[in-house]
């Protein structure tokens, strides 16, 4: 490509005899700085700065000034006193538990629908199935905290259409919010939410594969599962690697769910998952600088957790750049 | 929809002054001093805007603006921020636990100046509720002295009678699961912080005092955890329902008349109300029962002042307003209206001349009951500095009591560890006890 | 064909027949189960949505009291309600959203084409590092930044402004990411070479030449930044006190948490809901033909 320029500059000035080489080459230069002034700037203002606010204020406390027993709470520098309590804190960890339990049963899942629901799409035999996509697909736009409320109202023994009808068969109410059953009915919501999503992403993959590809494997007998299974499955593999990591980062950042379904039962503490702990201590604590500790610590595992398990799929999640 | 249209362009522009004057933060500051001022005002609550109103069009000089920035809790989580990123407002709501906080983290203004004659307006508890060390940190609005508020039809139909005593409600609960065994007399909820408060308060426990600059922390009292005995003998009977108020789940089964009674305060009636309207008239109001007979104190749940903030630059302006709207004839018409308790003793009294709250039509007397209970009301209530953090450690530690059937009286020894450890921390100086 | 479709109710011949199908072509019959499959799930995703819409019809009294998919008699009511509310703050509060979501994504659309343009196609020193800090901000969860973005708002004196809502959600770095992926496969190098070669400075071949060529790329980003707006919660609840600037998703968050004293108004909160959900579900039933989700995984082929 470099061996090429100085011709295509020379030939334009031949043919519009504008700027002069030398010119045009710095503006080719400085050209993508201008195509990325506006995010950098944007980047540097609302993501870069208020991190390195975090950690600053991580390290601050809010400490009596003055003494007295009325005395001000004013902030201080308190070294990693907030990374230590974050640390020794179970409630922190269990957090982390509970988010495993839900995300092994949240992740699988919508995968799994998704992608059976863009196989069964694709089947050239399956029928309403532009009114199936587009009722699997509308979740999506029901912001999380309806979702929850919708939810919340469906699984509640005296309002749910669920409990009535076991009610009715005599076998009594379904607590859809005791004990373990919490687990799948907030990955319910998650799944709900984001199956029609997935299904999109993976359905779009589908149809663009060329359809000659199963052609010849239809002429040979072959039945719609051994395609599914043999070809298509394969060349959709990249769209559910990255559907996979998407559905890991949205379990690690659970927060609207739960939140909305507390005020529902008793099972669900202030900390039941690490996001709402963060936010416990910020908004009911008023602890910012504990609750900016935790999200660093929050943030450093998401993105060790992405990272490694982008390294698991290599590089083709991300591609490279060449 | 027709003012709405006409908003939409309104935020736009507005959006562009902003960007054009992004460097004042505050509009009061910058006027002349003889121009008429504006008051930024933050409340929650159906009475606020029309007590508002009626300020403004008497006040020209002095002119409100309100804001409703949440309920409680979620306001003064703001409140604090916002002074911290310098944008508090002049005025604030507080409920009254939340205000020894608020002085803490610097929100609230010493008034006491201000409001030199102003303690006469109400009764000692009352103002008792803003007043700490001497100082005052705010002007009472409406307080809720607590009152058993009872669904009278079903007791009669199931043959309860109204109990006075804790152990007669105690009694009742069983006799009313006998009765009816799809039906409680009411709800042990692990979210009322306020309530259990409020019980443990008419035992004779001090849940927070303060003793020159020492702090001593009882939530873990001899009395505090008798009340906790008391509520735990009886979900261990299945005697009270132990479930969140309020939810879809809560509201169902008081309108299916399966919930017969809650023991809250003069608010109640109003909640009632706005989750089962068809149940008017079958409601009534009933003196809180007692932990001993013959004995008639209560305490406060909920009830809220006006504070003016530290940021404010009109402290005085803004005080005039606060005790306008919390003692004059007016407001507190306005405020009965709204179905509020006001804090004043004038207020209170204007009361008797009202109607009694749509829930409980029937019961003409509603209001000369409400004043005897108010009249009872414990002084010397105090909240401490981090009741927002008893608060949410009280409802983590319960819920989890209850539904793993650990005992409630660990989940207050939990409770006052994590508040006590905090106000350690935070460097303030707590007796051991 | 259509003959048989009806005649297998019996859940007990399905499998003999589904095993069958597997073995040979049977393409009759392989009919039924998928469509069933898909009507299930479509069923599965519907009936929350139909439980709202059935509950905004119901009066306070009934949305307790009566069965859950009975049809109430407040529908009329509620509509009424919902916009007298607090001066009607409901209509405001979409006009909000629209705003905030609209507005925004349309900025951040440019913004992000503009950046994964110049992060495909030009080479210069830096692009490696940008890339990977707009990498980790794709990773990165947004809700802890929250609290430090309110505070540095505070510091500018835009905290509690639209301003305060609407800048953040103008750097998306996974908008930049995806438009990358489509600058990528869908600009050609040959084309932007022959423009030079035409003479076209950088500014008018991006205006004119590749702006174009990325629309259905700038579309599906364009749809994602605006869902993902409109449905923010965190970050308006956070910047913002005055309730007249708020956003559909915190307002009816405070019609359901109100202070004490005061009940939640449930009803109002799910007519409200009820009603936020058809314009987003309409404008997605709209551009569903426009978008270009496959450019999501597109960029694992490259």
């Amino acid at each position: 490509m470099s061996t090429e320029t100085p011709q295509t500059d020379a030939a334009s000035m031949l043919v519009t005899g504008t700027a002069p080489p030398q010119n045009r080459r710095r503006r080719r230069r400085l050209a993508p700085y201008v195509f990325l002034a506006p995010s950098m700037l944007l980047f540097v203002a609302f993501l870069a700065v208020p991190i390195v606010y975090a950690v600053y204020l991580s390290l601050r406390g809010f400490r009596l000034t003055g003494g007295g027993a009325f005395g001000q709470r004013r902030e201080v520098f308190v070294g990693f006193a907030n990374y230590v309590s974050t640390f020794t804190d179970p409630e922190f960890f269990a957090g982390f538990t509970r988010l495993a339990v839900y995300g092994a049963i949240a992740i699988p899942l919508t995968l799994g629908l998704a992608l059976l629901f863009a196989l069964l799409l694709d089947l050239p035999r399956a029928k309403a199935t532009r009114f199936s996509r587009t009722a699997i697909f509308i979740p999506y736009a029901v912001p999380g905290v309806v979702a929850s409320l919708l939810w919340g109202f469906l699984y509640l023994p005296s309002t749910s259409p669920f409990s009535y009808i076991t009610e009715q068969l005599g076998w009594g109410t379904i607590g859809f919010l005791d004990g373990t059953m919490l687990f799948s009915s907030v990955a319910n919501i998650a799944i709900w939410s984001g199956v029609g999503f997935n299904m999109i992403i993976i359905y779009t993959s589908l149809r663009g594969i060329p359809s000659d590809v199963y052609e010849a494997a239809r002429l040979d007998g072959a039945t719609e599962w051994q395609i599914a299974r043999k070809i298509k499955i394969p060349l959709v593999a990249p769209a559910l690697v990255l559907t996979g990591i998407f559905s890991l980062i949205g379990t690690l950042q659970l927060y609207g769910e739960p939140t909305t379904l507390r005020p529902m039962t008793s099972e669900i503490s202030q900390t039941w998952v690490p996001l709402m702990k963060i936010y416990r201590d910020a908004f009911v604590r008023d602890d910012l600088p504990l609750a900016a500790a935790s999200s660093v610590v929050l943030a450093v595992g998401t993105l060790l957790v992405s990272l490694l398990v982008l390294r698991l799929v290599q590089k083709r999640a991300f591609g490279d750049d060449s | 929809m027709r003012n709405t249209k006409a908003l939409f362009p309104a935020a736009v522009i507005a959006a562009g002054t902003l960007l054009l004057s992004s460097c004042s933060s505050d509009g009061d500051g910058d006027g002349s001093a003889d121009g008429p001022i504006t008051l930024e005002y933050w409340a929650w609550g159906t009475s606020q805007q029309p007590l508002v109103d009626a300020w403004n069009a008497n006040n020209p000089d002095v002119q409100v603006t309100r804001t409703d920035a949440g309920g409680g809790t979620d306001s003064s989580a703001k409140l604090l921020t916002a002074t911290r990123a310098g944008n508090a407002p002049d005025l604030a709501l507080i409920e009254f636990n939340t205000l020894p906080a608020m002085i803490v983290g610097d929100v609230a203004a010493d008034i006491t100046e201000h409001t030199q004659d102003a303690g006469d307006a109400f009764t000692e508890s009352v103002w008792g509720l803003t007043s700490f060390n001497g100082a005052t940190y705010g002007v009472p609005q409406d307080v809720g002295p607590m009152a058993l508020v009872y669904n009278q039809a079903r007791f009669t139909e199931l043959g309860i009678e109204v109990p006075t005593t804790w152990a007669e409600f105690a009694d009742a609960a069983v006799a009313v699961r006998a009765a009816d065994p799809d039906t409680y007399l009411t709800t042990f909820a692990p979210g009322e912080f306020g309530g259990f408060a409020g019980y443990a308060q008419q035992a004779g426990a001090e849940w927070w005092s303060v003793d020159g600059d020492t702090w001593t922390v009882g939530i873990d009292s001899e009395e505090s955890l008798e009340v906790a005995d008391y509520w735990q003998d009886l979900i261990d009977q299945d005697a009270v329902l132990a479930e969140p108020l309020l939810t879809p789940e809560w509201n169902s089964k008081l309108n299916d008349g399966q919930i017969l009674s809650w023991p809250a305060a003069l608010w109640a009636p109003g909640v009632i109300y706005g989750v089962a309207e068809s149940q008017a008239g079958d409601w009534a109001i009933a003196p809180l029962p007692q932990w001993e007979e013959g004995n008639s104190d209560v305490a406060f749940q909920g009830g809220s002042a006006i504070a003016v903030t530290t940021s404010s630059e009109h402290q005085e302006a803004a005080a005039e307003f606060a005790l306008w709207m919390n003692t004059s004839d007016e407001a507190a018409a306005i405020q009965i209206e709204a179905g509020q308790y006001p804090a004043s003793i004038a207020g209170q009294e204007l009361t008797l001349e009202s109607d009694p709250p749509l829930l409980m039509p029937q019961q003409t007397d509603y209001w000369e009951v409400a004043a005897e209970i108010a009249a009872n009301t414990i002084p010397d209530i105090s909240w401490g500095p981090n009741v927002n953090v008893a608060s949410s450690a009280f409802q983590d530690a319960v819920a989890s009591a209850i539904t793993n059937g650990t005992p409630l009286r660990d989940a207050l020894v939990e409770t006052q560890q994590i508040v006590v450890d905090d106000m350690t921390t935070t460097g303030f100086d707590v007796a051991e006890n | 064909m259509t003959t048989t479709t009806p005649t297998t109710p019996m859940p007990v011949d399905k499998r003999p027949r589904l095993q069958h199908e597997m073995r040979t072509t049977g393409r009759r019959r392989g009919r039924a189960i998928p469509t069933a499959i898909l009507l299930l799930g479509a069923f599965y995703t519907l009936l929350p949505v139909a439980w709202v819409i059935i509950a905004a019809s119901k009066s306070r009294s009934e949305l307790f009291s009566t069965f859950t998919f009975a049809p109430g008699t407040g529908l009329w009511e509620n509509l009424q309600n919902l916009f007298a509310y607090g001066d009607g703050q409901y209509g405001q509060w979409a006009l909000n959203s629209l705003f905030y979501a609209g507005l925004g994504s349309v900025l951040s659309t440019l913004i992000s084409t503009m950046a994964g343009f110049a992060l495909a196609k030009y080479e210069f020193p830096g692009r490696q590092a940008i890339f990977y800090a707009i990498l980790g901000g794709v990773l990165l969860p947004g809700i802890t930044l929250a609290i430090p973005q309110y505070l540095l708002m505070s510091k500018m004196g835009m905290a509690g402004s639209y301003w305060s809502v609407l800048l953040p959600t103008l750097i998306s770095p996974f908008s930049i990411y995806l438009a990358r992926v489509y600058a990528m496969s869908s600009v050609p190098t040959e084309m932007m070479e022959a423009a030079r070669i035409d003479g076209a400075s950088e500014a008018r071949m991006f205006v004119s030449l590749v702006l174009p060529m990325m629309v259905p790329g700038m579309v599906t980003v364009f749809m994602l930044q605006f869902v993902g707006t409109w449905n923010n919660f965190l970050l308006p609840y956070v910047m913002l006190s005055n309730e007249r600037m708020y956003p559909l998703t915190v307002g009816l968050y405070t019609l359901l948490s109100k202070g004490s004293g005061e009940p939640a108004l449930y009803s109002l909160a799910i007519t409200g809901a009820a009603l936020s959900i058809i314009p987003l579900v309409l404008l997605m039933l709209f551009l569903q033909r426009f978008w270009r989700l496959d450019l999501i995984s597109g960029g694992l082929k490259g």
